[in-house]
């Protein structure tokens, strides 16, 4: 007996291992653990036997049946975990992505690190009226400030903003004091276009109105801002500077991260870049904008958004950025 | 501006405890931007006193000299030297054999066959003057053999000044300003000016100021009996370092003053002096200026003028007529203070800007013409002891400008700097800078000196400023704003802007450019449109705002087929229309023309995505009827979103296509960035997901002579409680497949609900004469 059961599980055994198709192997099942099988006809002849053959033999014959029962059941699963379909899994294909303009990025890295300072962010015309490109910061006509910007006039009787102060009244008319806005935004001089000089450029705003505003709070802002969009140790110096809208007013240079400091056309050889101009704001223009300068006081800023970018992509070439040349402005990837 | 370090040595007591070279950087931080730092005079040596003894004509040659010098040692020494100037008796400067010039050692050597030792120089020759008709004259007194340095301050430090930062400092465009800065920064003390007091026992000159407000005041001065119009060494080598050239006495001395203490002057020989009179000139009057240009005058140029004839443009320029000549022995000089505006309007007009007008433009001290005319005085009577003061100090000033007053309370100096600060630390620092301090308990009170109150300081963030700078801003710790806990954003316009372009490059593989807010002429003359909108004044190209964001971006589109064959491209910017700025998302997908469906379709999934996304709205498109001919006219839809017109799609025309490329297609979206900022989006209210199973129904519809927007009206108009969903699965042909989901939310269907579904929908699609395929 013990012979003839070890030869069914090895006839199995035999059979199993060459078959390869899920149906041959259903086939085998039945002929070796079906209702009709070898090893069935012998569990039915139990009944038959002796007290001691049922119990020599009994729990042997049950146990056979269930391991044939496993040994088919592993080959089926075998089976149905083999892939049965090949290809070449070595492929490896591109993956398209579009781009952001460089200054999209940068404008997107400072309006979040001053959300996280509380400003939100506002937005201003670029068609502005002289009023509040010039009038309301303080710039009467005749202003030699003026003189310092190249304004395009247009036959409408507006302009179009030389920077984006204009919405400095605009946020204060609007919003009130205390405030704490920012404005990213595109501005224009009518200037010759070369490497360095653009004609349509980028700057932001900020501007802080508040009680007890010093000029620590605006040196904080401002070096803030510089170290972590820049990400990289810069040197900075803040000296005095001149804006009518301001008083006192500073300007914030970095070292020329193009050069390294030793004197470039960026630089204009200086080694140092004029990046955020800023003071407190005049006076004057809190009044023209609603507020009250014996209660409230601040500051404001303009970080040249087209320059921080250059700064930090390290581009030599400021007309690549209005070029819309898909080839250069593609590498500056989603992020 | 160049700053010679001598000159501001000589107005500074104990000027060598300072650092000349390095405190430069202090300054741009404490006051005005630095540009440049360089020494000069140091580029020779070797070169000393020498007198001519003896000089004969070189044998083989028409302009050679063999000289005999003395330069101090026990034997002439021979030179050969080409200068029209040498004669016995010259005493000049001579190089020495192993002396340097430029670099260069020199040597003895034959010239023409003459032994030549050392060199005897022109002042351009050793960079001191831009003077090489001959070689130096230098005074008789003068030592042989003692170095030239001994004598002259050749040596010096020259700083360039960003004129530009210098704007609003009218105090600062003179050296005796700037030392006023070196010694607050430094402490140290600013020595006073040597004048020449005068007697006022003589006649006053005939001034007369038609307009006080265009000219302040007028000083002016007659001196006779000149002699001597020869600039001394000196003061011809501190001109040539800061950049003007020597010409005579009279003229370096009003430039002079004009450097030191920022005052224009102008000298006019008093031969042709009759009266004066400050006016204005007559419209389509011409002048001629004395750099030679006849010039157009306007009605609002302020002159001088003299019996009746123009005589200079007031604060700009001289004239002709009234240059020093070689044989001038008698001066009018005029030390005046114009209106900064007038000035800077005549010199913009003129396109003549000159070193006076610039200062001028500055707003300078009314208060200063009668001590730079005193200064001038003492200057040239060192010069010419005998000559004679011939007039009164004749001085028309309607209007004297006077100290002000202002009141800074110590409690807003604590605001802005962040600190307390001395009394004492306060008063040393604005005293240092000109201004008188009384201390009071809560407030100081502040006289500000005229030379700072024309324009400068006028308020108390003023004197915070000045306080500030000089305390060292450096010294102020950067100090974090207080937080606050509740911050309301304003607007959602850069957060939104954002969103699009980030799911435009992300999700479609888009480039975001930047463009001009112009179109581009030579586009417009290329594609042959003409454009009418607001213009830029002063400019003949690139001057017509845009209107149309896509078009504006066709030149980028031109560009970039020279190098792709598809592309997709976007940017957010303004267009002006009707005197309005407007915000416009403009997205162009350019691609080969057999393309062009697939193109045009995916431009609707785009628009519909976008809404979908972003503000889970639906968007409608109605056919275009297009006003710009430069779109096709077939093509082309008008984007709705809850009825509202947002924007639209184009194709661009083959004809200007073909302009841009050969075989290409371009379509263009425009959203209305405005309009889709002030839609809110819509708010996702849950349902409940039903519990009983839903059947799934394919047709497949085929249509003929109509297009998919007449089979979606159809169906639309077929309802039906138990529709789910309805969807396009595909297109083949004029094949439509349309995909129902049916579905209940209280019970699971039964075969007849479904069987009363197909036929109702089998008779809705046969009556509209369309019938369903197997």
């Amino acid at each position: 007996m013990e012979e003839k059961l070890l030869n069914l599980k090895e006839k199995l055994s035999t059979e199993l291992s060459v078959a390869t198709k899920e149906a041959d192997v259903l086939n085998i099942k039945s002929m070796y653990v079906g209702k009709k099988s070898e090893i069935q006809d012998i569990l039915s002849s139990l009944k038959d036997m002796s007290v001691d053959d049922k119990r020599k033999y009994g729990s042997l014959i049950n146990n056979t049946k269930k391991e044939m029962e496993e040994m088919v059941n592993k080959k089926l699963e075998e089976l149905e975990n083999k892939t049965t379909v090949t290809f070449d899994d070595t492929l490896d294909y591109d993956v398209n992505i579009g781009s952001l303009h460089p200054i999209t990025i940068v404008a997107k890295e400072v309006t979040d690190i001053l959300k996280r300072m509380g400003f939100t962010i506002v937005s201003g015309p670029e068609m502005e009226s002289d009023y509040y490109n010039f009038e309301a910061l303080n710039i009467p006509k005749d202003h030699p400030a003026r003189d310092m910007q190249d304004t395009y006039y247009l036959d409408n009787g507006m302009l179009l903003r030389t920077q984006t102060s204009d919405n400095q009244v605009h946020a204060m008319e609007k919003y009130g004091a205390p405030l704490r806005v920012c404005a990213p935004g595109r501005t224009f001089r009518n200037e010759d276009i070369d490497a360095c000089h653009e004609n349509t450029f980028f700057q932001l705003e900020g501007m802080v109105i508040d009680e007890g505003i010093s000029i620590g709070n605006l040196m904080y802002v401002m070096q803030q801002v510089l170290s972590e969009v820049l990400k990289q140790e810069v040197k900075v110096r803040l000296r005095p500077g001149f804006f009518p809208f301001t008083e006192p007013s500073y300007e914030m240079d970095i070292n020329c991260t193009i050069c390294g400091g030793k004197g470039c056309p960026t630089c204009k050889n200086s080694g140092w870049i004029e990046l955020i101009p800023g003071g407190m704001v005049h006076p004057n223009v809190l009044k023209a904008g609603g507020i009250d300068p014996e209660k409230y006081n601040g500051f404001a800023f303009g970080i040249g958004l087209t320059r921080l970018a250059m700064m930090k992509y390290k581009i030599s070439d400021i007309r690549v950025l209005n070029s819309g040349d898909i080839r250069y402005l593609e590498q500056f990837k989603i992020n | 501006m160049l700053i010679s370090c001598n000159k501001l040595k000589s107005h500074i007591k104990n000027s060598s405890d300072i650092d000349f070279l390095n405190i430069w950087n202090i300054f741009t931080i404490r006051t005005a931007e630095v540009e440049d730092v360089r020494i000069v005079g140091n580029t020779f040596d070797g070169v000393v006193v020498a007198e001519i003894k003896e000089c004969e004509d070189h044998p083989d040659s028409d302009h050679l000299h063999i000289l005999k010098v003395d330069c101090g040692d026990a034997e002439l020494i021979q030179v050969v030297c080409g200068a029209p100037n040498v004669r016995v008796g010259l005493k000049t400067a001579y190089v020495k054999v192993g002396g340097h010039i430029d670099g260069m050692e020199i040597k003895s050597r034959p010239l023409r066959g003459v032994m030549s030792s050392g060199m005897c120089c022109s002042g351009r020759e050793l960079a001191i003057s831009d003077n090489h008709d001959g070689i130096m004259d230098l005074p008789y007194e003068w030592e042989n053999g003692r170095d030239v340095k001994e004598y002259l301050p050749i040596e010096d430090i020259i700083v360039e000044i960003d004129n530009k930062s210098l704007t609003n400092r009218p105090d600062l465009w003179g050296h005796y300003g700037i030392a006023r800065e070196i010694c607050a920064i430094t402490n140290h003390e600013l020595l006073p000016l040597d004048i020449e007091e005068i007697k006022n026992d003589k006649e006053d000159l005939d001034i007369k100021i038609n307009d006080s407000n265009l000219c302040y005041r007028y000083t002016g001065l007659k001196i006779d009996n000149i002699k001597n119009n020869k600039t001394p060494l000196d003061m011809q080598i501190f001109l040539y370092y800061v950049g003007m050239r020597s010409i005579s006495l009279l003229v370096d001395l009003t430039n002079y003053l004009m450097l030191e203490l920022g005052q224009p002057m102008h000298a006019f020989d008093s031969r042709v002096v009759k009266n004066i009179e400050v006016g204005l000139a007559n419209d389509g009057d011409t002048y001629t200026t004395l750099d030679g240009v006849e010039r157009k005058l306007t009605s609002d140029m302020l002159m001088i003028k003299n019996g009746d004839k123009y005589f200079g443009v007031a604060g700009v320029m001289g004239g002709l007529d009234s240059e020093i000549l070689e044989d001038t022995t008698s001066v009018f000089l005029e030390s005046a203070t114009f209106n900064a505006g007038s000035i800077r309007r005549t010199a913009v007009k003129l396109g003549l800007r000159t070193e006076a007008s610039a200062r001028y433009e500055k707003s300078l001290d009314p208060n200063m013409t009668d001590l730079a005319l005193l200064r001038l005085v003492y200057l040239l009577r060192k010069e010419n002891p005998d000559m004679v003061i011939a007039s009164n100090l004749t001085d028309v000033y309607p209007n004297k400008l006077d100290v002000k007053e202002i009141l800074l309370d110590k409690k807003t100096l604590k605001v802005y700097m962040g600190l307390v600060l001395t009394d004492e630390q306060v008063v040393t620092i604005l005293e240092a800078l000109g201004f008188k301090v009384e201390v009071l308990e809560d407030v100081y009170k502040v006289v500000v000196p005229t030379n700072r109150a024309t324009k400068d300081i006028s308020i108390k963030e003023d004197l915070i400023e000045e306080i500030a700078r000089i305390y060292g801003l450096e010294n102020i710790e950067p100090t974090p704003l207080k937080l606050e806990l509740s911050t309301k954003e304003h607007e959602n316009v850069f957060t939104e802007e954002y969103q699009v372009k980030k799911l435009l490059a992300d999700k479609y593989d888009m480039n975001e450019v930047h463009s001009y807010i112009w179109f581009d002429t030579n586009l417009l003359n290329e594609l042959n449109v003409v454009k009418n909108n607001v213009k830029l004044l002063g400019k003949e190209t690139n001057n017509i705002l845009r209107d149309d964001m896509s078009f504006s971006l066709l030149n980028i589109v031109k560009e970039n087929f020279k190098n792709y064959n598809n592309f997709k491209i976007f940017e957010i910017g303004t267009v002006i229309k009707n005197n309005q700025n407007n915000r416009i998302l403009s997205i162009i997908l350019a691609d080969e023309e057999k393309n062009l469906e697939k193109v045009y379709n995916e431009a609707k999934s785009i628009v519909k995505y976008l809404f979908k996304s972003l503000k889970n709205l639906d968007i409608s498109l109605t056919n275009n009827i297009n006003e710009k001919d430069y779109y096709d006219d077939n093509l082309g839809k008008i984007i709705y979103v809850n009825d509202n017109k947002i924007g639209e799609i184009n194709v661009l025309n083959r004809t200007c296509t073909n302009k841009l490329a050969k075989k290409k297609c371009v379509v263009t979206i425009d959203i209305d960035f405005d309009k889709y900022i002030n839609i809110s989006k819509l708010d996702v209210l849950a349902k409940d997901v039903s519990k009983y199973p839903v059947v799934t129904l394919d047709y497949t519809i085929k249509i003929n002579d109509s297009n998919y927007q007449d089979l979606n009206e159809l169906l639309n108009e077929f309802k039906s409680k138990l529709i789910k969903k309805r969807e396009l699965l595909g297109v083949y042909e004029n094949k439509y497949t349309i995909r129902y989901i049916l579905g209940s939310d209280n019970k699971t269907l039964e075969q007849k609900d479904i069987q009363t579904f197909k036929d109702r929908f089998l008779i809705h699609i046969e009556n509209a004469g369309l019938f369903i395929e197997n």
